[in-house]
């Protein structure tokens, strides 16, 4: 079974971007074949130096980082990059910066895909 | 005015906030993911003052980012609303 | 002088990130000797359900409990 997470919400604003890095982890820990794929605002996902403080929440980036270091896929699409205003330095290491045409393909190869 | 926009830039909501701001000639406060309008100048155009909310930048990991808009605390946020005629929001 | 803030809060309270800018708005006030009102409105009334089980984000049940101890006016 293949699962892709399109996650096109930026962090900590809405639960949407932490239900799709929930969801993208439980499927890692059961070995699912899974992609996230981060468009529009969802690239903001992966901005390095997320500092939590005292708000009582979960690092995303941090744990967009177990993700990568248990073997998930995680994808950025360019366009959407340029268009946040960020550059590639600007976002973690282990995610790969992809086109359009190979986000098309992602999808039309995958089984399940959820979106958040 | 103040106007506070808690929206990203890319919504019809984070839109409207910035646009009231600007026919209003009104300041602005960015929250949430409001604080993301500090990025790639996307706050060209308007000429106000605009400040964004330190927690909500840090916690997006936008401290590093060096614009013209100004860092302020929630302190910060409650004087200025507590001495502004009127507050707007939030977008 | 001390002035009236009033918060319409009307989100469910793990749903986005209004819960912690009303819990820091409110608690910022009350702090500065403001009065400050809550009205909780459609699903922002979850925000007061007691035996709220919140863990990796801001815990709305703690968090306004610990703000009506220091004076902030809830009303749903």
């Amino acid at each position: 079974m293949k699962l892709t997470v399109l996650l096109t919400k930026p962090p900590y604003g809405s639960i949407q971007a932490a239900e799709a890095v929930r969801h993208v982890m439980g499927a890692v820990g059961e070995e699912i074949d899974v992609k996230l794929l981060l468009v529009d605002e969802g690239v903001y996902l992966a901005k390095k130096g997320q500092e939590i403080g005292s708000t009582e929440y979960t690092s995303l980036e941090e744990a967009l980082k177990d993700i990568i270091d248990m073997g998930g896929e995680v994808f950025i699409d360019k366009s959407s990059l340029r268009d946040s205003g960020l550059d590639r330095e600007d976002i973690i290491n282990g995610v790969e910066v992809v086109n359009s045409y190979d986000i098309s393909q992602i999808l039309l190869d995958t089984d399940k895909t959820m979106i958040f | 005015m103040l106007v506070l926009i808690k929206s990203a830039p890319n919504t019809v909501e984070g839109k409207r906030g910035l646009k009231i701001a600007r026919d209003t000639s009104s300041d602005i406060v960015l929250l949430q993911d409001g604080v993301y309008f500090m990025v790639n100048e996307m706050l060209d155009g308007y000429c106000g003052t605009a400040y964004a909310i330190e927690e909500d930048v840090s916690l997006r990991g936008l401290g590093d980012i060096r614009t013209g808009v100004k860092i302020i605390n929630w302190d910060g946020l409650i004087d200025m609303a507590a001495e502004e005629d009127k507050v707007v929001g939030m977008f | 002088m001390a002035k009236t803030f009033t918060i319409f809060l009307t989100t469910a309270p793990y749903s986005s990130e209004n819960t912690l800018t009303a819990v820091r708005l409110a608690d910022t006030a009350l702090r500065k000797g403001h009065n400050v009102n809550l009205i909780a409105s459609g699903d922002g009334v979850y925000c007061f359900l007691k035996g709220q089980k919140a863990r990796g984000l801001p815990h709305a049940g703690d968090l306004f409990a610990e703000l009506i101890s220091k004076g902030l006016k809830v009303y749903l």
